[in-house]
Formats: structure tokens, C-alpha cells, sequence
């Protein structure tokens, strides 16, 4: 009998082997949904980037090759035109792994969730912003299956042309602005870079159209014409209350600090390029944006800038000066704080942009107008970095007055102005660069440099696609040419 | 499920109370051979239960416990069987006939099932625990290295507390290969708390390590899949089963104290780096104090004159070597082990208790161990058919500072290493200032203050623990039973780490608190048969059912920044953090065995397990959350039915075929998380996907199929024996990662696609050439060989990188077609005829060229180990001493690289005087012979150490491992007095090498216990063990 009732009990403890197993493998320390607000905020930091790509994309190459830095030391690659794959690809590694990534399950989450339009659009604008710096750096891009890996289960996404993906973008912009009312979106204070105003995301949308459009000027010279146009007449931003830019921490994480300032926290290699000092001598702005390294002086006397493409062994020949403490860096009191601004678009490019459009095509409104309007607004901005930042309007008006508005020479000064205005987002800097090719850098030639000696016109792409994701891979360097640092992107042919 | 089988077992008591206990009685008596020489070690067990003993050293038993109607079976190596019915007898003399027809070792196998060594159709080594406590070490599973053949342990250079990397038949998993342990039948946590890679890091030790060597009686080594396969997913490693001791084998009222000493000096015969050139540069010595913290750590300095030359702190000192910084840094490492165990055997119950403290200083200052473990065991005969084990270890585990190992930062090893001869490292204490500012001696500010690394960082964690079991048997009748058993280990660790204020390349210094909470419960219930179905047909079967579940949590903060300097308390930082991380999860079970045996020359057994998942469950999912891992053996003893030559007294053949499996132990891996990051933004929260690769919903556990034949031979009257063993596995749906492109947004995606292979032989001969009565001589020699290969490694079969050596120019690998774990690194450009081509640079020092791609240059385990073992035993006194080595690995010696590059290896004096001549070709082939200034070979010599190539070097070695000399106080001098037993023994470890290829480091000096095994980077430098031990039993 006893055995019985024991083999009752075993049966009995046993029945069910994975009784509640489903549950207990629902993980309890981890949400299977956020909200669309807290993925924003996180989307726009990403945007902004962190210290990996910011040290290595924007400041180890773009900053240098555009002149705006320079450096001695061997791994400041940009500045002597030299390979590291690493650093090169390493906005794109870093954006799809977060932005791209994020806003793609974001948009699905809108869907599904059937959210206002104008979430939608303003998610879209977020979009077309991430993806456009990555294709004005690399050209061809995994665009429309990018990081869809669980989505879709896309492990391999094609690369579009960049034509498409232009094409594309700027049909959302199109779409996007026309989506937006006025008032303030669902998405609130989570927007930090306009507080859920859906005024100013319009105006963001068609100033970022102006950009991408103004991008075809050598392909498309009658779309970028068509596009500026449409983008004139949406409106775009019109003062420095427009400016998109996100507001940064001192911490407590990486991910609230200026990805920009984070690197000069720890980097005391970069100094300003002399092309950059020189370009700034008589620039009221040029004792805010450069210190003396050695003993932090502003005097615009002190501040010599070290020209690229030398180091430790060639500097002194080549200057005359015997210590790298006496060029001028970054002003580590004003611009270089990790609670910077991390500017995406100002409207200072705006007013470039549309007296550039003035000039060529008689739209837009004055050229001259827009100039001032763009160096005062340029100078105005930089009160964002803090009170010593503040320029007097008197300096404004005596250097505009030192260097006014010349219709001979108008392409070449707004070009040299957008390229100071976008000094830090070295990204549209270069693409701003290439497309107008103006102010004129001469290149560099160091040892052992990959272009031949001369400025590169995109950097390559994740090495690791050639094994991970060969054929399209493949297929993008068919279609664009080598997957080089001098090969040129499709809007720069 | 714990209180339900606490209830069951609470509830089968409650059944059988009210019958009465019955009248048991201790036996005890002596087992002698035919020639009357008493016979130590005597298995003895009571025929169909699992209580047993064996022999002492005089070959006297006792027995408690035991009923008149039990009949006790004897066996031992080399002797018949002799089964005595107990009777009224209580004193019990056996003799045994040297015959070996029968052989009847009983072993403890999967789920501690007792059996018969001769129906295992597997291999199994079963070793006692003397072995282990008798030279015992802080982690006593390292006293098994070089003793059994296909167990691969190392002991890796990571201090006194690290952990070690035991792999038994070669790796099979790309994730975790080290086996599973279970302690009294409760499975137990051996994970790895945190280790040394490429970036430096300190290894955290492992569970195991916390065992007494005292407590263990004994440890069963399941080797492959046939004898695992009853531990289902989990036996794909291998299984180390240890049974600790329980008193049944005393009689009456016993208490054994033992005690040793060991003392740890370094092996300076190892490290053996040039004297005659000091600190300096291009043969110049440093100009001014600057100049010296410039090049803090180069030896490029002009020959040791005695002359006044300035040094890192700005004092002049002169400028002659100061003798070996090894020495002057490290101390004599000593290790105190006192046990003291009682135990008690009465009529119904036996009970023992042991206390132990183990207490170490490790050879690093200021660094070392204390452990108190406390043991109870004991075993209670409820009534007649009812037994009841409990078991409960308490563990408690005190660790000052781990060494840093691998990168430099806070790694006291590197700097020592490498200070130039003219350094004495004793002139950098103290290691900080005043004002508690690291005093440094470069300005790399990452060549941390040796001293400064030693007493101002700490790295320390304790650690609680206990592992408790209980067991009921319920004899239903002489053929049925009932088993159950319930167990946990569970653990708490908490730890601290901290970079203090002052330290040069972290001024402000950080901290680190964490606290872990482990917990494992585990419990089976057995419902088994044994019985005669015909004259010749027995069968021996169980089934059973399993349940685990496995629950951590971990929390931790961190602090950055120190405000007040010297206060080192998270609240005193400037930037805070905290994290939580939390996993549960659990394994259903159903299992069966069921052994048939024919007229006891030949066996079979079936097993099969199927194992239920938490982590292969999901709402919604569709795929199966289980496997089915069967196995089948067999065994025939041809000695018993064929007519073999007069010299083969025993022969046996066996074979078994497997599957079993490993992995799939993670949580929540099925499905897509998001989750709430950062502290927020502007007052607003983050939120973001927050898996790195992309969940795959249909993962399984990986796939070990195994089979194994071997023979067991004895012959020339049991004096020369073999065991032999040859076995091939596949282990298949190795858990990868397969290759995504990073613009899918995820890293990777997981996937069962990777496959192993292993085959290899295993050997152990053993031979007694003398045995008399007051000598006897017993030598053996064990081995294995393994052959791994990768045979697939994810969907596009890429390389699979382990882990790479700080110099960034070697990585260990997995690559398909290699064995496991290769090196592959930078290797030099050779001409058709294998000429390194150079390039005579502009300075005009020969710059050789890279080859296009890094080769592979060796592979990073050894694939064949061997140990020698030899016992002498002359009346009283024991000599025994092992031999190990291991063949055909490489391994990277960092060491080896850095100190080419500056100017210590001996091989850097080549040229210091009158220059070096170096011949080559250049790219165009062309063959030229020119000469290296001396000031230009720190040029030389330092383009030399970007390459992997030459630093890639043989780890083969034969090591004297181990030696004991014991004598036993003979019996007639303790009649009169209180004790019975006194063993006193001088032992010695890692004596020295007999030969060893690679120079200035140990070949085993790994800096973790993980798969990227064959980097060697500045780990703690080896010792020397010498120690005394003492063992008192009243």
C-alpha cells in the first residue's frame, strides 16, 4: 500500500515538468515596451553622438581634413590624410547600432500604435537627419532595410544608390512638413531639441530640405534649384530661436555629455589648424573659439594655429616653434565644455544657404541681406556656449563693415562663412565643403597617406561588411568605385 | 518544488513511524592476503545499499550499522570478491585470494549511484581523497593536475585565489567547457568571478575552490557522454562528482586533526633577463631626473659602469645592477591548513563534524586568503528501511587584493618585471606620498608603483556560502527503494574595488562595490530496482525525476571621482552609478537507467534523460522546450568467458555510445527587451531596444554525440595493468553568433550552427614491479591525446576572434579546419625560400615587412598531457613524487615581446658591443647583409617586438609536480596511548622543470581560465612549493 501511495506522490510531483516555465523566462527586469517619448530623447542623444564617434568621425578625420584642427600625433589620421578603419567607419558603426536602429522600431511602434501624424512626421525629419549625415560620409548606404534585423529579420541589408536614398529623403521632408500643423506634438518635453513645436519642426524640415537640396547642386542643378525652392516657400527657419541643437549635461552618464567635449576632455592633442587661426585673424569670434594651449591665452596676437599634416619630428622645422603648448586649441573655456551645445543645423547656414540661393538663382531674397543676416546670427549663436561667449553687436557691425558683402567675390564668402558657422559639426562642414569646394584648402602630404595627397572625399566604409555582408557590400562598390577614402559620393560627381 | 518534496519526505517519515528501529551492530575485523600481509584500501560494501567503507592502512574496517542479515561484500584491485554473511558475527576476518577473475571496485557514478567498476561500459576515474589532502592546495581541484588521464587542468598565474581551467576530453563548446560539479549529489556553482583579459583585470576565483581538501573522500571523474549522459544537458562537459566524508567508515567516537604548512618562493630559475645594460637610451644613460621617468622602463642604457647616474626621483645612484627585482618584491607566500573533524558512529546513526581554517599570504604583499569552512555529515538510520543523509557546509571566504593581471594599470607584475637592472624596486617605497599622490617612476602613467599597486589599490570580496543537502532512502523491500534528495548552494559574494585618489593615470580615482547573490536548488526522487530475474539475468534499474532552478542577482555600485581624498566610500564620489541585474531560471527532469547484467561477465545499460527548459520557454513559442538524451554501454569481461594465456588475469572490454549537451543556460534570450537607460535627460527618461544582437526564438542546447570503446587488461598476477580508451565526439548546434552587419542594428544574431570534433585516446598503465612485505614499489602512467577540430563556425564559417593579447598584433581564434583555439597573429613577410624580407628604412635599421595577413603560429592548448606518478612505501615510510607534462601547444610570451622591445630579454644583448649584423632580402629579392649600430638596436630590436611571430613559442614541459615523503607512526608506538593514527609527511610542488622550451616565463601562465588559453602577459610569476603536513586521528 505504502508504495502505491508513493508512486501516486512521485507521479503526482512530476506531472508537469515545465509547469510555469513560459513565465518565468518573461524577463521581469526589463520593459517589452517603452514609450515613444523616452525613445525620442534617447534618439536625438544618439544623433548627437557620443565620444567614440564624435573623437574619431568628426574630430579625428572630418575636423582635420576641413582644416578646422590639426595634430601631430600619428592617430589623428584626418590630418595627414592616413588609413584607420576603425575610425573612419566609426559613425557608421555607432549610428546604426543606436539612432538607426531606435527610430526604425520607433516608426514601427507609431504604426502599430496608430500615433498622431504628427509624431510620425516629426520622427521622419528625425530620419532623414541621421541618415543623411551617413550618406553624405559614406555615399552608397543600406537605407531602406537598414537595421531592420529584428523587424524584418534583415541581417544583411542592400545598399541604396545614394540618388535613391536623396530621392527618398527628400520626399519624406516633403511629406513630413506637410504633415505638421501647429501647437505641441504628443511627443512634449521629450523633444529636446524643440519641446514637441511642431511650428519649429517645420521650419527644421524645410531648412533641412534647403541642405539636402543646395547637396545636388553638381548632379542636379535644376532639382537642387526645384527643391531650394519648395523649401523657400514651406519656410524656413528664421532666426536663432530656429536652431536645432541639443542641450547637453555635465554628465551623470556618457550619453547626457557633448560627445565633442567628452574628447576634449581627454584628448590634449588637437590644436586649431592655421588655416582655420588665419582665416579667423580680425574675427571677433576667433578669441572665443581658440586659446593658447600653454597658458590659455586669448590675446588674437598669441593664437597661431599649427598646420596640418606634421608631427612630432616635423612641426619645428616646418614652424619654427619649439613647443606644441604654443599653438592655439579649442578654447577649453568656452566651447569645449561636456555641457556644449551639439549644434545639428543653425540659422546661420539657413541665411548662408539662401543667399547663396539669391545668387544663383534670384530666389531666396537679398544675397547681401541674408549674408549679414547669416555672420550676425553666426556670432549671435555662440552666447549659447555661455555669457563669456557673448559678442557685442559693435564687433559684429565693425567686422561686417571690415568685410562686407562682395557680389565678385559672394560664393567664396558665404562658403568661407558657413564653413567657420559649422566649425564642431565638422559632418556638414565636409559635406558642405565638397559640394562648393570653397574656402580653398591646399592639401596635405604626408608619408604614407592614402589619397595621393589630396583632401579625401568620403571615408570608407565597416570593414568588417566585406565578410559580413559581402554581396551588397560588393554590389555598393561596383556601383560607387572603391571603397576608398578618394572615391566620391554621387552628389559630389 | 522545494516544500513539495520537503512534504513528500516528511510525509514518507510519517508513514514509517511507529515501526520499530531494528537492532543493527558494528562489525569490524582485518583484510590480509593469502600471504597474511594486511590490505589497505579494501572496498567494503553492504550488498544492495550504498553504505560501505574500506580498509585503513592496516587493513582493519569497522562497520556500523550493519544487520545480521546483510551480507558484506569485499573487493579490491587485483582480488576476487568475497561476499561473508554477517550473522552473529561482529568480528569479521577476511582474507582475499589474489585472483582477479572478479573485480569488483564499486565506484560512485551519475547521480551517485554506486557501481561496480567492471559493468561500466565507460571510462571513469575514481580518486580518493588522499590524494587531495595530502598535498593540498588553496583550490583542491588543482591536486588532480597530471593524475588523470583526459582531465586537463592548469592552473593559470592569477595569485593564490584564482580560479582554474579544468577541461576534461578536450573542449566542446565555444561557450563554457569546464565541467559540472556535484557535491553529495547537489549540482554546485562554479561560475568564474571575473577574470584578466587584454585590458588587465584580476581573476575573481571560482566556486569550487571553496571545498576543504579535508572534507573530500572522494572524487569521480565522469568523463565522456556514456557516463554523463544521466545529467543530460548538463553532462556535456564532463562531470566531476565529489562525495565528502561521513563517518561511516570510523567506529565509535573519532577526531582527526590535521595540519600543513606550505611555504611559496618564487621560481627565479624561470625568469632569466640581462644584467650588464641599465636604464638609459641609445646606449646613453639618462641626461636629467625627466629624461629617466621618460624611459622609465628601457634598458638601452650603456654597459653597468658603477658611476653615479640619475634616476626617476632625481637622486643619483650608481649605476650597477641591484640584483633580482623578483625577489626583492615579492615575499615567501605561506599557506596554514588546520582541520579538525569529529565523528561519531553509533548504532542507528553516524555523524561527523569538521571545522577548517585555511589562511594565506600570497607572494604579492598585501594580498592573500582566508577560508573557514565548517562540515557537518551525517546519516541516520530511521528504521529498519529507512535512511537519512544530511549534509551542511558552510564556507566562508575572505580575499585581499586580487593581483592585477594582463594590461599594466594597477598591475604590480608588469612593473617589477620590468624595471631596467640598475632599478632596485625596493627604491619606490613607499608606493605613494604624503598626500597619498602615487609615486611614480615613468612618465607612463600606465606602469603603475609597483608598491603603490600593492598597498593602495584593494580588490577585495568575501564571500559566504553553504551547501546543504538532505536524502531519504526508503527500502520498500530487498529488491525495490525509494529515493529522494533535495539540496541548495547558495552563496553571497560581495566585493570591492577601488583605484584610489592619487593614482597617476586615474588622479581622482573611482570605486566599485558589488554584491552577488547566488542560489541553486536541486532535487531528484528515484524509484529503482535491483534484483535476480534468473540464475544468470540480474537487473539494476532506476527512474527518476529532476528538478533545478538557478537564481542570481547582482548589484552594483560605482562611484568616480573621490572628493575627499583617502575616503574611500561610494558616497564620497562625484559621479554615481548602480545597476541591478537579476536571472532565474529552471530545468525539469525525467531520467531512467536501466542495467541488465548476464552471469556477471557481461553488461548493458540504457540510460535516458529529457530535460524541460525555462530557457527555451516563451509565451507564444510554438518549437519544443526539451531534449531527449539517450546513451547505451556495455561491458564484457572476456576473462571470464574465454580462454586467455596464463598470463592475463583480467580483460575486459567496453564501449558506449552518447548525447548529451551543454549551453542554453541563459535567461531571457528568447525575446526582444527594451529597456529604461541612463538616469534621463532634462528630466526626461531614455528608453532604447536593449539587446546588442538579435534574439532567436528557436535556440536549443548544443548537441554532444559520443562514442567510446576501451579495454581494461591486468596481467602478470595484477601486477602490470592497463586501461585504455579511445573516443570521438561531435559536438553540433554550437551556440554562435551569427554574422550580422552592424546596419541591421544588431551585432549579431544567436544561432545553433557551430560544430566541434574531438577524438583521442586516454591511457593509464600501472605496475607494481616490487612488491614485498616491507617494500613495495608502484609506478603509473597516465596520458591523453586530443585532437580537436573545428569543423563549422557560423553561418558564413568566419573566424570566431577568443581573445586577444594586450600587444594587439595576436589573437587566439576559432577557425574552421584548425584545432580549438589557435594563435594567430602578425607574422613576418618571407621570401619563396622562407628569407624574411626587410626594408632598409631611412634611419637605416632593417625594418622587416609585415606578411599580408596574420598567420596562424601555433595553437593554444596542448593536445597531449602526460603524468607520471611513482609510489615507494617501505615499512612505515611513503615516498611518492609526480611527473606532468604537456606537449605540442605555443603560447604567446608577452613577457618575451615587451621585454625585446626594451632591451631586458638576454637575446637584446646580441650587437650592444660593436654592433649587430643582420642579413636578409629586400622586396626585390635581393640578398643584403648589413650592420646595426649598437645605438640603433633599440630600433632594431623594438621593430622586432611588433611582430607576433617570434613570441609565439613552445609551451612543452616536463615538470617535477609534485613530491611527498610520509612516514606512519607504527601502530605498536600508539597502543598505549590516545592515538590511533599519526602521519607525518614533507611535501613539495612545482619543484622545478625537467625541460621546458619556452623561455623567461611558466608555459602555463595564462592569465585566465577561459578559451583563449595561450596568451601569456604578466601574470603573478611562478613559485616554488615546499610545505610540512600532519595528520592525528584519537
Amino acid at each position: 500500500m505504502k508504495k502505491y501511495i508513493s508512486l501516486i506522490l512521485v507521479a503526482l510531483l512530476f506531472v508537469a515538468c515545465d509547469e510555469g516555465f513560459e513565465e518565468l523566462n518573461v524577463n521581469p527586469t526589463k520593459p517589452s515596451q517603452v514609450s515613444p517619448q523616452s525613445k525620442l530623447t534617447a534618439i536625438q542623444l544618439f544623433t548627437s553622438g557620443g565620444r567614440y564617434e564624435n573623437w574619431r568621425a568628426n574630430l579625428i578625420y572630418s575636423s582635420t581634413m576641413m582644416q578646422h584642427l590639426s595634430a601631430t600625433a600619428g592617430y589623428w589620421t584626418g590630418d595627414k590624410y592616413t588609413r584607420n578603419e576603425g575610425y573612419a567607419s566609426s559613425l557608421f558603426d555607432r549610428y546604426y547600432s543606436d539612432p538607426v536602429k531606435n527610430i526604425v522600431d520607433l516608426q514601427q511602434q507609431l504604426e502599430t500604435e496608430e500615433a498622431p501624424e504628427e509624431m510620425k512626421a516629426i520622427t521622419r525629419i528625425m530620419k532623414v537627419f541621421i541618415f543623411h549625415r551617413l550618406t553624405d560620409l559614406y555615399g552608397d548606404i543600406p537605407y531602406s532595410e537598414a537595421g531592420k534585423g529584428y523587424i524584418e529579420g534583415v541581417l544583411k541589408p542592400k545598399y541604396d544608390r545614394q540618388s535613391e536614398i536623396y530621392a527618398d529623403m527628400l520626399k519624406e521632408l516633403e511629406e513630413s512638413v506637410a504633415a505638421l500643423g501647429s501647437g505641441t506634438s504628443d511627443y512634449g518635453d521629450a523633444d529636446i531639441m524643440f519641446k514637441g513645436d511642431m511650428e519649429k519642426w517645420k521650419k527644421f524640415g524645410n531648412s533641412l530640405m534647403l541642405r539636402l537640396g543646395l547637396r545636388l547642386i553638381k548632379v542636379d542643378a535644376a532639382g537642387a534649384q526645384a527643391w531650394a525652392t519648395k523649401a523657400i516657400n514651406g519656410g524656413v527657419m528664421t532666426s536663432n530661436d530656429d536652431i536645432a541643437y541639443i542641450e547637453h549635461t555635465n554628465g551623470p552618464d556618457g550619453i547626457n555629455k557633448n560627445g565633442n567635449g567628452e574628447v576634449f576632455t581627454a584628448d590634449g592633442n588637437p590644436r586649431m589648424s592655421k588655416t582655420f587661426i588665419d582665416i579667423l585673424a580680425g574675427d571677433p569670434r576667433l578669441p572665443i573659439l581658440a586659446q593658447r594651449r600653454g597658458d590659455q591665452s586669448t590675446n588674437p596676437a598669441d593664437l597661431v594655429g599649427l598646420p596640418n599634416g606634421l608631427d612630432a619630428s616635423t612641426y619645428e622645422d616646418a614652424t619654427g616653434m619649439t613647443s606644441l603648448d604654443d599653438f592655439a586649441e579649442p578654447n577649453r573655456n568656452i566651447i569645449t565644455g561636456e555641457d556644449a551645445p551639439m549644434f545639428f543645423q543653425t540659422y546661420a547656414e539657413v541665411a548662408f544657404m539662401l543667399a547663396e540661393a539669391n545668387v544663383r538663382w534670384g530666389i531666396g531674397g537679398d544675397a547681401a541681406t541674408n549674408y549679414n543676416n547669416g555672420v550676425e546670427a553666426a556670432m549671435q549663436m555662440l552666447s549659447l556656449y555661455g555669457d563669456a561667449a557673448v559678442i557685442d553687436q559693435a564687433d559684429i557691425d565693425a567686422y561686417l563693415a571690415a568685410n562686407p558683402y562682395n557680389a565678385g567675390t559672394a560664393m567664396e564668402q558665404i562658403a568661407t562663412q558657413y564653413w567657420i558657422a559649422t566649425f564642431l559639426n565638422e559632418y556638414e562642414t565636409f559635406a558642405n565643403w565638397r559640394r562648393i569646394e570653397m574656402p580653398v584648402l591646399t592639401p596635405v602630404n604626408y608619408p604614407g597617406n592614402v589619397t595621393n595627397g589630396t583632401i579625401p572625399r568620403r571615408l570608407i566604409y565597416n570593414q568588417g561588411e566585406k565578410t559580413n555582408n559581402a554581396d551588397n557590400y560588393n554590389e555598393a562598390v561596383s556601383n560607387q568605385g572603391a571603397d576608398e577614402f578618394t572615391t566620391r559620393v554621387w552628389w559630389d560627381n | 518544488m522545494i516544500k513539495k518534496l520537503l512534504s513528500f519526505l516528511v510525509f514518507v517519515s510519517m508513514l514509517s513511524s511507529g515501526t520499530a528501529f531494528a537492532q543493527n551492530k558494528t562489525v569490524s575485523g582485518t583484510v590480509s592476503d593469502e600471504s597474511g600481509m594486511p590490505l589497505p584500501g579494501v572496498s567494503i560494501v553492504v550488498k544492495g545499499q550504498t553504505k560501505g567503507t574500506s580498509t585503513d592502512f592496516d587493513g582493519n574496517f569497522t562497520l556500523e550499522d550493519v544487520a545480521s542479515s546483510d551480507v558484506l561484500v569485499f573487493s579490491f584491485i587485483g582480488f576476487a570478491d568475497k561476499e561473508v554473511a554477517v550473522g552473529g558475527q561482529s568480528n569479521i576476518n577476511v582474507t582475499l585470494s589474489e585472483d582477479a577473475e572478479a573485480l569488483d571496485e564499486v565506484v560512485v557514478t551519475a547521480l551517485g549511484v554506486r557501481k561496480e567498476t567492471k559493468a561500466l561500459g565507460y571510462s571513469l576515474t575514481e580518486v580518493g581523497g588522499e590524494e587531495i589532502a595530502t598535498v593540498k592546495q588553496t583550490n583542491a581541484i588543482n591536486s588532480l593536475q597530471g593524475k588523470i588521464a583526459g582531465v586537463n587542468i592548469t592552473q593559470n598565474s592569477t595569485g593564490a585565489a584564482g580560479s582554474s581551467r579544468v577541461i576534461i576530453r578536450g573542449a566542446s563548446s565555444f561557450g563554457n567547457n569546464q565541467p559540472l560539479y556535484v557535491i553529495d549529489g547537489i549540482p554546485m556553482g562554479n561560475d568564474t568571478n571575473g577574470s584578466a583579459g587584454m585590458w588587465g583585470g584580476s581573476d575573481g576565483g571560482d566556486g569550487i575552490s571553496s571545498l576543504n581538501p579535508d572534507d573530500i573522500e572522494s572524487i569521480s571523474v565522469l568523463k565522456g557522454g556514456a557516463a554523463t549522459a544521466l545529467y543530460g544537458s548538463r553532462g556535456g562537459n564532463g562531470v566531476i562528482v565529489v562525495t565528502t566524508k561521513s563517518g561511516k567508515d570510523k567506529q565509535g567516537f573519532g577526531v582527526e586533526f590535521s595540519s600543513s604548512v606550505t611555504f611559496d618562493m618564487i621560481d627565479n630559475s624561470i625568469q632569466d633577463f640581462q644584467t650588464e645594460y641599465g636604464q638609459g637610451r641609445r646606449g646613453a644613460v639618462p641626461a636629467n631626473q625627466e629624461d629617466a621617468l621618460d624611459i622609465g622602463t628601457s634598458a638601452w642604457g650603456p654597459r653597468l659602469d658603477g658611476s653615479n647616474v640619475i634616476q626617476y626621483d632625481g637622486q643619483s645612484r650608481p649605476y650597477s645592477y641591484t640584483g633580482n627585482n623578483l625577489d626583492k618584491f615579492y615575499r615567501t607566500g605561506t599557506t596554514f591548513i588546520n582541520s579538525l573533524a569529529f565523528s561519531n558512529a553509533g548504532e542507528n546513526s553516524t555523524l561527523r563534524f569538521s571545522a577548517s581554517d585555511l589562511t594565506n599570504e600570497d607572494i604579492v604583499p598585501n594580498a592573500g586568503l582566508n577560508r573557514k569552512s565548517f562540515s557537518l555529515n551525517s546519516s541516520h538510520k530511521m528504521m529498519d528501511k529507512l535512511t537519512l543523509d544530511i549534509n551542511a557546509k558552510y564556507i566562508r571566504e575572505d580575499v585581499k587584493n586580487r593581483p592585477r593581471l594582463s594590461d599594466s594599470p594597477g598591475n604590480a607584475n608588469f612593473s617589477v618585471a620590468l624595471l631596467p637592472p640598475n632599478v632596485d624596486v625596493r627604491d619606490l617605497q613607499p608606493g605613494a606620498d604624503e598626500d597619498g599622490m602615487e609615486r611614480g617612476f615613468s612618465n607612463n602613467i600606465y606602469s603603475t608603483n609597483p608598491y603603490f599597486a600593492a598597498y593602495n589599490f584593494r580588490n577585495q570580496d568575501y564571500t559566504n556560502r553553504i551547501i546543504t543537502s538532505a536524502a531519504l532512502r526508503y527500502d520498500i523491500n530487498d529488491w525495490l527503494y525509494l529515493f529522494g534528495r533535495a539540496g541548495i548552494d547558495h552563496s553571497t559574494r560581495k566585493s570591492t574595488s577601488v583605484t584610489p585618489y592619487g593614482t597617476a593615470y586615474q588622479r581622482e580615482g573611482s570605486m566599485n562595490e558589488n554584491e552577488r547573490r547566488y542560489t541553486q536548488v536541486d532535487a531528484d526522487i528515484m524509484f529503482g530496482v535491483t534484483r535476480d530475474l534468473t540464475d544468470k539475468l540480474a537487473v539494476d534499474a532506476f527512474f527518476g525525476a529532476n528538478k533545478n532552478s538557478i537564481e542570481s542577482e547582482n548589484l552594483n555600485l560605482s562611484g568616480g571621482r573621490f572628493i575627499v581624498p583617502g575616503l574611500e566610500d561610494i558616497s564620497n564620489t562625484r559621479d554615481q552609478g548602480r545597476s541591478r541585474s537579476y536571472s532565474k531560471r529552471k530545468i525539469g527532469s525525467l531520467y531512467g537507467s536501466v542495467e541488465l547484467s548476464w552471469d556477471r561477465w557481461a553488461y548493458l545499460t540504457i540510460t535516458g534523460r529529457n530535460d524541460w527548459f525555462s530557457t527555451l520557454s516563451y509565451p507564444g513559442k510554438e518549437t519544443p522546450n526539451d531534449d531527449f538524451y539517450p546513451s547505451v554501454s556495455g561491458s564484457v569481461v572476456l576473462s571470464e568467458v574465454v580462454d586467455l594465456p596464463e598470463t592475463i588475469n583480467f580483460l575486459k572490454l567496453r564501449g558506449g555510445y552518447s548525447q548529451v549537451a551543454g549551453g542554453a543556460d541563459q535567461a531571457y534570450q528568447l525575446a526582444l527587451n527594451y529597456t529604461i537607460f541612463g538616469q534621463g535627460h532634462l528630466g526626461q527618461s531614455l528608453g532604447r531596444i536593449d539587446n546588442g544582437s538579435i534574439p532567436n526564438a528557436n535556440l536549443v542546447a548544443w548537441n554532444k554525440d559520443e562514442f567510446e570503446i576501451g579495454l581494461d587488461l591486468r596481467m602478470l598476477n595484477n601486477r602490470l595493468s592497463f586501461d585504455l580508451a579511445y573516443y570521438n565526439n561531435e559536438s553540433s548546434n554550437q551556440i554562435v553568433n551569427v554574422a550580422a552587419s552592424p546596419t541591421s542594428g544588431y551585432g549579431g544574431a544567436t544561432a545553433n550552427i557551430g560544430v566541434i570534433a574531438n577524438n583521442g585516446f586516454e591511457w593509464l598503465i600501472s605496475a607494481t614491479p616490487i612488491r614485498n612485505e616491507n617494500f613495495s614499489w608502484t609506478t603509473s602512467i597516465n596520458g591523453s591525446y586530443n585532437n580537436s577540430e573545428i569543423k563549422s563556425t557560423n553561418d558564413v564559417d568566419g573566424e570566431i576572434g577568443l581573445g586577444q593579447a594586450r600587444t594587439r598584433n595576436v589573437e587566439i581564434k576559432q577557425i574552421v579546419g584548425e584545432s580549438f583555439g589557435v594563435i594567430k597573429g602578425r607574422a613576418f613577410q618571407r621570401d619563396g625560400q622562407g628569407r624574411i624580407v626587410y626594408e632598409i628604412d631611412g634611419d637605416g635599421v632593417p625594418l622587416a615587412q609585415e606578411a599580408d595577413e596574420w598567420q596562424i603560429l601555433g595553437e593554444g592548448v596542448p593536445p597531449l598531457n602526460m603524468g607520471w606518478t611513482n609510489t615507494f612505501n617501505y615499512k612505515d615510510f611513503s615516498l611518492s613524487f609526480l611527473i606532468d607534462g604537456k606537449f605540442g601547444g605555443q603560447i604567446f610570451a608577452g613577457t618575451n615581446a615587451i621585454t625585446y622591445g626594451n632591451g631586458l630579454h638576454k637575446e637584446t644583448l646580441n650587437g650592444r658591443e660593436g654592433g649587430l649584423q643582420v642579413t636578409g632580402v629586400t622586396a626585390d629579392g635581393a640578398e643584403f647583409t648589413t650592420t646595426v649600430a649598437p645605438e640603433d638596436l633599440q630600433t632594431y630590436y623594438g621593430r622586432i617586438n611588433d611582430f607576433a611571430e617570434p613570441f609565439v613559442e613552445d609551451a612543452d614541459f616536463i615538470k617535477f609536480r609534485q613530491f611527498t615523503l610520509g612516514y606512519n607512526v607504527p601502530s605498536r608506538y600508539l597502543e598505549n596511548i590516545f592515538l590511533k593514527s599519526v602521519n607525518v609527511s614533507v611535501i613539495g610542488q612545482n619543484l622545478f622543470y625537467l625541460m621546458r622550451k619556452v623561455d623567461n616565463i611558466n608555459p602555463e601562465a595564462a592569465y585566465n581560465n577561459g578559451n583563449a588559453q595561450g596568451l601569456e602577459y604578466f601574470g603573478v610569476p611562478p613559485t616554488r612549493n615546499f610545505g610540512f603536513a600532519l595528520n592525528v586521528k584519537f
